[in-house]
This record gives C-alpha cells, sequence and structure tokens, in this order.
C-alpha cells in the first residue's frame, strides 16, 4: 500500500470513528465501555471484511478528507472518549469563519461558474501562500492557536505529499469540512437572532 | 520561559518554518513551458490509395464503447475500449487488443481493468468503469487513462492512471488523479494526451457536474496533477480534443452541448496552452458527439466527427489546411445510404492515429456491440469518388 493510500484511509477511518462517537451517546457509558466501543468501531472501520475495509467505502465517496476534517474528527473523538476539549469555542467560531468564506470562493468558480479557477491557485501561487500566511499570522497574533496548528498541519502534509493531490487546498479544505462551517455559523446566528427576539425589554 | 510563551514563539516559529517550505515549493516549480515539438518526419504514403476496415474481436460484451489506441514497438497499434452487459453496468472492463499491421489481424481480447480490480488496487469503492484513453509519457510509456464512478453517474467520474514499461503487456497498480476539489468528482476523459517541452504530460479532460467545460491538465513524471488551465466554462462544452501544431499553437476541438445550432466548437492558443480563446462554433455540426482529431504529417488537421446536427449516424473526415479556419468534408465512413451498417445506426466516439508509416487509422464505436477499425492512407482520403 502506498503512503498516500494509508494516510487517505487512514483520514477516512477517523472521520468514520467521529461519526461513530457522535451517534453513540458515549458520555452515558463508563469508561470502559466507551474504549471498547471505539475499539470496536476502529476494526469495523479499518479492518477488510472482503475486499476493502469500511473507511475505503467511505473514501469512495468522499475522497482524502482534508487535514481539518482530520484534525476536527481526530478531536471529536477524544472529546467523546475523554471529555477533554481540545479546540475551545473561541477557536472553532474562528476557523469557522475562515472557511465560510473559502468555500463559498473556491467551490462556485471550481465547478464551473467562470473562467476563473481558483482551485489552480493551489497547485503553485505566491498569491494564495500570502493569503494563507497572512490569515495564519492573524490567527497567531489574536492567539487562536488552533487555526495555526490545523494550518502548519495541512502545510506540512502537502510539502510531504502525504494525499494523492499536489493541490494545497485539498490540504485545507474540503466540502464536509465546508458544509459543516456554514450550518454551524448559520445555527449560531439563528440563535443569536433568536435570542435577540426573546429577549426581555429593558 | 512559561508555557503560554512557548506555545507563542514555538507556534509563530513553526510558521515561519512551514511557509518557508511553502515559498521555496512555490517558487521552485518550473515555469510552464510550450508544447513538445512535433514528432519526426514520418515516411511518405505510397501514391496508390490504400484502404481497410475490420470489426474488432468482442466474444463477451453486449456493449461496447469509447475507443483509443497508441502504435506499440514493431508498428502494430494497441486498442482499448470498455464493454460490457451494458454502458454503466458493474460488469464494464477496460478491453484491449492488438493490430498486426502486416497480417491486418487484432488479437483476441482481454481485459486489463476491471471493476473488481481497480476497486483493490484504488483501495476504494468503484461501483463502474468508463472511457479509456491511451498514450505515451516523455519517458515512452504507455499510458492508460480511464474513468471511474464511485457514486452516481457518469456526473461522479475520476480518473485513473496506468503505466506499462511494456507496451502494454502487464501493467502498473492505478494511480488516482485529482483534479476536482469537490470530492474529486466530475473529472472525465476524451481525448489523447499530449507532450510539453519540460517533460509534462497534457491531458485534456472535461468536468459534468452543473457545469460543463474543459480543462488540461499538466501530469509530472509520476503522474501527479501539478497544474490545470481551463478551456472553456459555462454548461456547454465538453470532451475537448488538443492538437499541438508548434511549441506555442494548438487547436483544440469540443463536443457541443448547448443550444442549436449544433456545432463543433474551436479554440485556439498562441503561448503554449497557457491561454486560451473563447470557444467558437466551426461551420461543422454536432450532434452532442465526440469528436477526434490529430495534425497529419503533411500538416494539415484530419477531423473525424458525426455529419449531422441531431444524430450520430453519419461518421465522417474532413480536413482542413489552414490549421481549423476552414473543412472539406472528405470521406463518409459510416452513413452511406444503401451500405450495410450496424444494427444500431450509431457511429461515435472516434479515435485517429497516425503510425510512423504514414498510414491513417480511425477506430469507433460501431453499432454499440463492436469497435470497427478503419485505416487508409491520404491517397485514399483525397482520392476522387
Amino acid at each position: 500500500m502506498s503512503a498516500s493510500d494509508a494516510f487517505g484511509l487512514f483520514g477516512c477511518g477517523v472521520l468514520g470513528l467521529a461519526a461513530v462517537a457522535t451517534l453513540i451517546p458515549l458520555r452515558r457509558l463508563p469508561a470502559g465501555a466507551r474504549y471498547a466501543v471505539m475499539l470496536a468501531a476502529a476494526f469495523a472501520v479499518f479492518i477488510p471484511f472482503g475486499d476493502l475495509p469500511a473507511a475505503a467505502y467511505l473514501r469512495g465517496i468522499t475522497g482524502d478528507v482534508s487535514v481539518t476534517t482530520l484534525v476536527l474528527a481526530g478531536a471529536a473523538c477524544i472529546a467523546r472518549l475523554s471529555g477533554r476539549t481540545l479546540i475551545g469555542p473561541r477557536d472553532l467560531r474562528a476557523l469557522f469563519w475562515v472557511l465560510a468564506p473559502a468555500a463559498l470562493f473556491l467551490y462556485p468558480f471550481a465547478l464551473g461558474w467562470t473562467q476563473f479557477d481558483p482551485y489552480a491557485l493551489g497547485y503553485g501561487s505566491v498569491g494564495f501562500v500570502t493569503a494563507l500566511l497572512l490569515v495564519t499570522l492573524a490567527a497567531w497574533r489574536a492567539k487562536l492557536y488552533a487555526l495555526v496548528f490545523i494550518v502548519i498541519a495541512a502545510a506540512l502534509a502537502y510539502l510531504a505529499g502525504a494525499y494523492e493531490s499536489r493541490n494545497l487546498w485539498d490540504y485545507l479544505i474540503d466540502p464536509l469540512v465546508s458544509v459543516y462551517a456554514l450550518v454551524r455559523l448559520l445555527s449560531g446566528l439563528r440563535h443569536r437572532l433568536s435570542g435577540k427576539v426573546t429577549q426581555p425589554a429593558g | 520561559m512559561t508555557r503560554g510563551g512557548w506555545l507563542r514563539w514555538g507556534s509563530l516559529a513553526a510558521v515561519a518554518l512551514v511557509f518557508a517550505g511553502l515559498y521555496v515549493r512555490t517558487l521552485a516549480l518550473p515555469s510552464s513551458g510550450g508544447f513538445a515539438p512535433a514528432q519526426a518526419a514520418r515516411a511518405a504514403s505510397p501514391a496508390a490509395p490504400l484502404y481497410g476496415a475490420e470489426l474488432l474481436p468482442n466474444s463477451t460484451a453486449a456493449s461496447v464503447h469509447s475507443a483509443a489506441a497508441a502504435e506499440i514497438s514493431g508498428g502494430g497499434l494497441r486498442a482499448f475500449w470498455y464493454g460490457g452487459s451494458r454502458e454503466g453496468a458493474a460488469d464494464v472492463a477496460i478491453y484491449t487488443s492488438v493490430y498486426s499491421p502486416k497480417e491486418e489481424t487484432w488479437s483476441p481480447e482481454r481485459a486489463v481493468m476491471t471493476r473488481e480490480l481497480a476497486q483493490r488496487q484504488l483501495r476504494r469503492s468503484v461501483r463502474k468503469l468508463g472511457n479509456p484513453v491511451a498514450g505515451r509519457d516523455r519517458a515512452g510509456r504507455l499510458c492508460l487513462f480511464f474513468v471511474s464512478v464511485s457514486v452516481g453517474g457518469w456526473a461522479g467520474s475520476a480518473i485513473n492512471l496506468m503505466v506499462s514499461e511494456d507496451e502494454g503487456e502487464t501493467w502498473g497498480p492505478p494511480r488516482r488523479l485529482v483534479a476536482s476539489p469537490f470530492f474529486n468528482i466530475s473529472t472525465l476523459v476524451k481525448g489523447p494526451p499530449l507532450q510539453f517541452a519540460d517533460g509534462a504530460t497534457g491531458l485534456p479532460v472535461y468536468h459534468e457536474f452543473l457545469g460543463k467545460f474543459g480543462e488540461l491538465l499538466r501530469l509530472d513524471a509520476l503522474g501527479r496533477v501539478i497544474q490545470k488551465t481551463r478551456l472553456s466554462w459555462g454548461q456547454s462544452s465538453l470532451q475537448p480534443v488538443i492538437v499541438p501544431r508548434s511549441e506555442a499553437e494548438a487547436v483544440g476541438f469540443m463536443r457541443y452541448a448547448g443550444d442549436p445550432p449544433n456545432r463543433i466548437l474551436m479554440i485556439r492558443t498562441s503561448d503554449g496552452g497557457a491561454h486560451w480563446s473563447a470557444p467558437v462554433k466551426t461551420a461543422l455540426p454536432n450532434p452532442n458527439a465526440a469528436i477526434a482529431s490529430a495534425l497529419l504529417a503533411d500538416g494539415r488537421l484530419l477531423l473525424a466527427f458525426n455529419n449531422a446536427g441531431e444524430n450520430r449516424e453519419d461518421l465522417s473526415l474532413a480536413v482542413s489546411e489552414d490549421f481549423g479556419d476552414t473543412w472539406r468534408v472528405v470521406r463518409r465512413l459510416e452513413g452511406d445510404p444503401g451500405s450495410p451498417g450496424a444494427p444500431v445506426a450509431e457511429y461515435s466516439y472516434p479515435w485517429i492515429v497516425q503510425d510512423r508509416a504514414g498510414e491513417i487509422h480511425v477506430l469507433y464505436t460501431w453499432g454499440r456491440s463492436r469497435i470497427k477499425h478503419v485505416h487508409f492512407n491520404t491517397a485514399w482520403l483525397e482520392e476522387r469518388r
């Protein structure tokens, strides 16, 4: 198995585990049972039944997930297992505010809306790298270290050629995390608006 | 230093190092060279018109489609196509056969890729296989690109690449090309690959999800996508075929899927493929069907196309002496009234190869039940009838 296949399957497997950890109310179980459930889920996800493991079926649908998705999925697994929150709400909100506009910039154009193709920038553009550097420095200045860590991890994976793709975009963002960011932002906005409406006057 | 201090200044140092790496990688990218110089001149064709035709073997598949071919050592031709119980079925495989010009026969077909094998080797689920495309990389190795789908219809396609070191007898495992940020779906191939002067391989591809448009991928020696250029955009152009004439100049043709009048689309570049003109409609009809084109050894362009606006019953050849500005229809390969035809009158998805001896080969889907091979010389092309 090539390294890129292994990394791709690992990413999809972790995403699958995060889905299991989210769907099953793990926090209600005793610690031992929690780890047993996740171990069983890991077997189900990574051990082949027939030709392929479940992670490979997920990979057929999603392709290789971005490092951002991988980090969020890994953090979700740890949070459900141990109760430790690795990425705080402030960092998450900032991450979503970066991801959502990036997705709105990337996908419509990449899918052929106009002659301009922002996805092509990900193969090697000084402008694109500089824009990413500015976002990362802004995050660093605001002490949003989770965001900084995600960018560093994605860039390292890109430089190492961890995935099949040689496009930096594919390490930073994917449709799954984009939809997740948009849904979380819209849901937060809805809650804020409804809170304002129901807030008593005076 | 406190833990917070380490985090703050350590993360900044990590950012500096990583971005130094990104800048070095970006600045070290080779500048996009133009197209590779044209192939060595081929031998002149004999003056006497030559023409032959055969149906390729098909012992198992009820439905076959989308032939591609490449000349192999010894002057033979290796063809590829997909076949199965029906288009899009799980039993569709990519088949190959070898043509011997001396005996004018094709070897029995054999499958080079099945859905199950693709699934195992690509390490992801695969639901069906589609268009194969053949060519050579700069190292001279035979390359086979093919479409696979994991979810949905053809709009869910991705492209895979296999390489052979022994002219197609054996193949390395396929690798997935990543050409779209949206689940890497909706990228398909139909046109032959080409070469860039810097050693990269060019692959014309098209997208079918939401929009229908063409792109030219640039692949490195390992077959990874390292750059791409948009050939068109919108909802109506697909299956690009690119024909370079010099390092700077190339012309491209695309299938048209828009509102009438239904015409073949043409694009041009004069800077080695860095920029392309907007597609313009040619005078030649196009019933939303694939076309093939090649630059002949004498400098003329040859085009194989369905010469009708609404159906694929007429497959004709046209030549251009001014690199695509004007065309002359010179031969009708299929669709002559009274001539015996396929049970289903559909002649489509042509593929053109001119071999080193100057003979021209056209392969195409013949009634969806067979692949047909016609071969001729330029004297036959111009013969007065």
